[in-house]
């Protein structure tokens, strides 16, 4: 029977300190711990310690007495002489995101201390990355077993060891400040280990696309832009061309061409394939001409490429730049009925803060409806008859941003036709790309 | 954004020029730069007026020094991908990160302070009292990395920088005496080395490879994103910068013993320092001097505190960035308010010897370097680290020569000051 002292402990406080057998003889010092990663709250299945130099490890089962000062084990348990640990082929009840790191065929372990403390980690509920001061365990029956990463300012505090100055402190200015009470800790569920050089020589790493499904682009391009280079492409190589074209898009511009860099131009053609193709035109702006040419040789959607090539002609900064080719545009003989019709049949041309925007035979604008415009109308009429067609606000291709953004500021208009010379529709400017420039993000 | 920028300064076809080049410049050439800050200038000019061509011959180690430790930041950064603060961490843990980056933080509260003396000598020189100069530029200071472009302050600097280049003509026209420099090159001096040149010495190579200039090269190269395959680039960028910043070291001594040690003036103050120019500018040395220091100080004062938020909240894993808000990143824009207000409020005590500190700061970097110097070579020759990068038998050969010489330096000083 194992005799747990405490119930809770922290990994600062459960390593260096020393293992001895039951007659008292010193065995060495416990440095770090191996768990069963296949649970989604891993036990510990040994302790590593060090003598002389040297690593070893005791299975679990054979210890006697287990506290903050001393952990006791049974005289003549056998000892293991490796720095990682064999694994445990245990049948799976409920997997962790970090057992689904360590995928087969690998067969050894190694310690949690080596693998997360220190290191960067993403924490998949909060949406970000964070560097993990230590590591809480709790006793479950016999055993122990990882329940949370800490991190903040107290755990930093506990991991220097200066936990007794500030309580002392605090007890002669009696101030308890909030900030070093609040214990900052992340549930050990959402924990995914960054993928890095030093674990790659372990394990080989095969990440879930389930574990990121979740995850909106936008906070999966904040975790992205706070990981270290090698981590960032590790995690966006494993994302499937859909996910990464929408990540991308939403990640910092200065990212985008080194994530890229490192695919071959077909799948990175692939990726881009999934883009908007304004975004996808702002992407190949940034690169050097010979790779962005490559990339679009391999471009198989041949409306698509012709898409961004027409887009590519404009400057970033302009109407023509902002501008995305994909609206509707409906001949003004149509009725509502055909519109409606044709609206159901495409629907990934449906812009949230779009307008249906009518053209005449030679492709002039000539009107603009709105789809709540054509809710409204109870009668079949045709769209010249249900259309706006006064006033119609509008800019050229080579309008800078800052006068588009105030022409629609001035009319309160979510959306804003571009047209040439001869009044024929080119394409639209939308007003969530025009939000970064705003935010002068670009 | 930056073709708009550009295409402002071409309207001034000469600005223009330096500025097209400085954008291409690599992170070697801007921190090889920053030697010229108000603390290198200052010893530079003391070892010249001081000890004359004596000790001109310890740049030659000096500069081989600074090359292989800047190459193996840039090497570190390069292939980890990960700042150097960030290697400690993740190597070393969590109490070894904090006690040396609380001994580099306040290595840098000196050096930054050292940057507001030399604002306040330039502001002396000009005949502006520092009461005006300090608060003015702490105010600056603040409101460029809070609310202005980093990337714009790395670039005036540079171009401000170029002011220095004056000390190489000056250093022609002041004929220096050349039989002078040969025998301190050839090592003839040796033996004139007394114990007062320690803390020159010291102060010689703290001030060309501070700490704090690692761990920027390191961060600047993994922002650059630069690849593997720009190995070499880089090591020639960190090669070119590192032979310029020596150039103008030389020449900076070389004036100031044409000038001072010939005639035995001992430089006191910043005043002092500016007679070095004056071959080239004549009555117009203090001028252009002042001028030139007033900028590198000012946007030392700025860069150095930026550095040291990012490496200390990158060790302590805090949120670090110059483009979030306050509220985003706490830590870092508290600390780096703090190192501004601690450095520049220091300067602002009456009767305070601005010389004086510019020249203890940079001795405290010399006694530091060594120490960072060892984490720096024993993370590049961990292979969990740098893969097949990792340092040859022969470039670790030295590395550990060279601590071991700065180290026994050290600690010689040590020595007979407590004598």
């Amino acid at each position: 029977m194992i005799e747990i002292h405490d119930g809770h402990f922290h990994f600062s406080e459960i390593t260096n300190i020393p293992l001895v057998n039951e007659e008292g003889i010193r065995l060495g010092k416990i440095k770090d711990y191996f768990v069963n990663y296949e649970e989604v709250y891993p036990s510990v299945l040994a302790i590593q310690y060090k003598k002389n130099g040297q690593f070893f490890y005791l299975n679990w089962e054979h210890v006697k007495t287990f506290s903050r000062k001393k952990v006791v084990v049974k005289n003549e348990a056998p000892v293991g002489r490796s720095r990682t640990y064999p694994k445990i082929n245990t049948p799976k009840i409920v997997t962790g995101l970090l057992a689904e790191q360590f995928a087969d065929p690998m067969v050894e372990y190694p310690a949690i201390g080596k693998i997360i403390l220190d290191k960067q980690i993403v924490d998949t509920s909060g949406k970000k990355v964070v560097r993990v001061n230590d590591i809480q365990f709790i006793q479950v029956g016999h055993n122990l077993r990882v329940v949370h990463a800490a991190v903040g300012l107290k755990s930093m505090i506990r991991r220097l060891g200066f936990e007794k100055i500030i309580s002392v402190l605090q007890k002669i200015t009696t101030l308890r400040p909030k900030f070093l009470d609040h214990e900052t800790v992340i549930n050990w569920k959402y924990v995914l280990a960054v993928p890095d050089q030093s674990v790659q020589q372990h394990v080989r790493l095969s990440l879930s696309l389930e574990d990121f499904k979740g995850l909106h682009p936008a906070d999966l391009a904040d975790i992205l832009e706070d990981l270290s280079n090698k981590g960032r492409e590790a995690i966006f190589r494993e994302l499937d061309p859909e996910l990464a074209a929408e990540t991308l898009s939403e990640i910092d511009p200065d990212m985008q061409i080194n994530l890229l860099k490192n695919e071959d131009p077909s799948s990175a053609a692939e990726i881009i394939e999934n883009m908007s193709p304004e975004d996808a035109a702002d992407i190949l702006n940034e690169m050097n001409d010979d790779r962005a040419d490559a990339i679009l040789a391999e471009i198989d959607d041949t409306d698509f490429h012709d898409e961004i090539k027409y887009l590519l002609d404009y400057e970033e900064e302009s109407a023509g730049g902002l501008m995305t080719p994909n609206f509707f545009s409906f001949n003004s003989k149509l009725t509502k009925e055909e519109s409606l019709q044709l609206i159901r049949n495409n629907p990934d041309e449906a812009h949230h803060n779009g307008d249906i925007f009518i053209t005449d035979d030679n492709g002039k604008l000539i009107g603009i409806c709105s789809f709540l415009d054509l809710l409204i109308t109870s009668e079949n009429l045709a769209l010249e008859q249900i259309m706006h067609k006064d006033d119609i606000k509008s800019v050229a291709p080579s309008e800078h941003y800052g006068e588009v953004i105030d022409i629609m500021n001035k009319y309160n208009l979510v959306n804003i036709p571009v047209i040439d010379q001869e009044e024929k529709l080119l394409g639209v400017v939308f007003i969530d790309e025009l939000l970064p420039w705003i935010l002068n993000e670009k | 954004m930056k073709n708009k920028f550009i295409i402002k300064f071409l309207a001034i076809p000469i600005i223009a020029k330096i500025m097209l080049f400085f954008t291409i410049v690599g992170p070697g050439l801007i921190t090889a730069n920053i030697d010229n800050d108000a603390g290198g200038i200052a010893i530079y000019s003391v070892v010249g007026a001081h000890t004359g061509y004596r000790l001109l011959w310890i740049l030659g180690p000096i500069t081989i020094a600074l090359v292989m430790v800047q190459e193996m930041c840039s090497r570190m950064g390069i292939v980890s991908g990960k700042g150097l603060a960030d290697l400690i961490r993740e190597k070393f843990g969590l109490k070894v990160t904090f006690y040396t980056l609380i001994l580099c933080l306040f290595a840098d509260l000196g050096n930054t302070a050292a940057e507001f003396a030399g604002i306040a000598s330039a502001g002396e020189i000009f005949n502006i009292s520092k009461y005006k100069t300090i608060p003015a530029s702490i105010i600056f200071v603040w409101l460029l990395v809070t609310k202005g472009d980093y990337k714009i302050v790395e670039r005036f600097f540079l171009v401000g920088c170029s002011i220095y280049l004056c000390y190489i003509v000056s250093g022609f026209l002041s004929s220096p005496d050349l039989s002078a420099i040969k025998s301190s090159f050839l090592l003839q001096d040796l033996k004139s080395i007394t114990k007062d040149d320690l803390p020159l010495i010291v102060a010689l190579i703290g001030t060309s490879i501070t700490p704090w200039m690692q761990f920027y090269i390191q961060s600047a190269v993994v922002e650059k994103g630069t690849g593997i395959k720009f190995l070499w680039h880089s090591r020639l960028d960190v090669i070119v910068g590192c032979i310029l910043m020596s150039l103008v070291t030389a020449f900076i001594i070389i004036s100031c013993a044409a000038t001072m040690y010939k005639s035995g003036i001992r430089i006191e103050s910043a005043k002092d320092a500016a007679l070095a120019l004056g071959p080239l500018a004549g009555k117009y040395a203090m001028t252009l001097f002042g001028i030139g220091l007033f900028n590198a100080s000012l946007f030392a004062a700025a860069l150095l505190p930026l550095a040291a938020s990012y490496y200390v909240c990158q060790g302590m894993g805090w949120e670090s960035g110059i483009d979030k808000s306050f509220s985003e990143a706490p830590h870092f824009f508290s600390i780096f308010t703090f190192i501004v207000l601690v450095s520049g409020g220091l300067i602002l005590i009456p009767e305070i010897n601005l010389f004086k500190i510019l020249i203890w700061s940079q001795i405290i970097n010399g006694i530091l370097i060594p120490a960072i110097l060892i984490f720096i070579v024993n993370l590049c020759n961990d292979p969990d680290i740098m893969g097949e990068y990792t340092n040859g038998p022969m470039y670790n050969f030295f590395c550990y020569l060279i601590i071991a010489t700065m180290l026994s330096v050290n600690g010689y000083l040590i020595i007979t000051s407590l004598i």
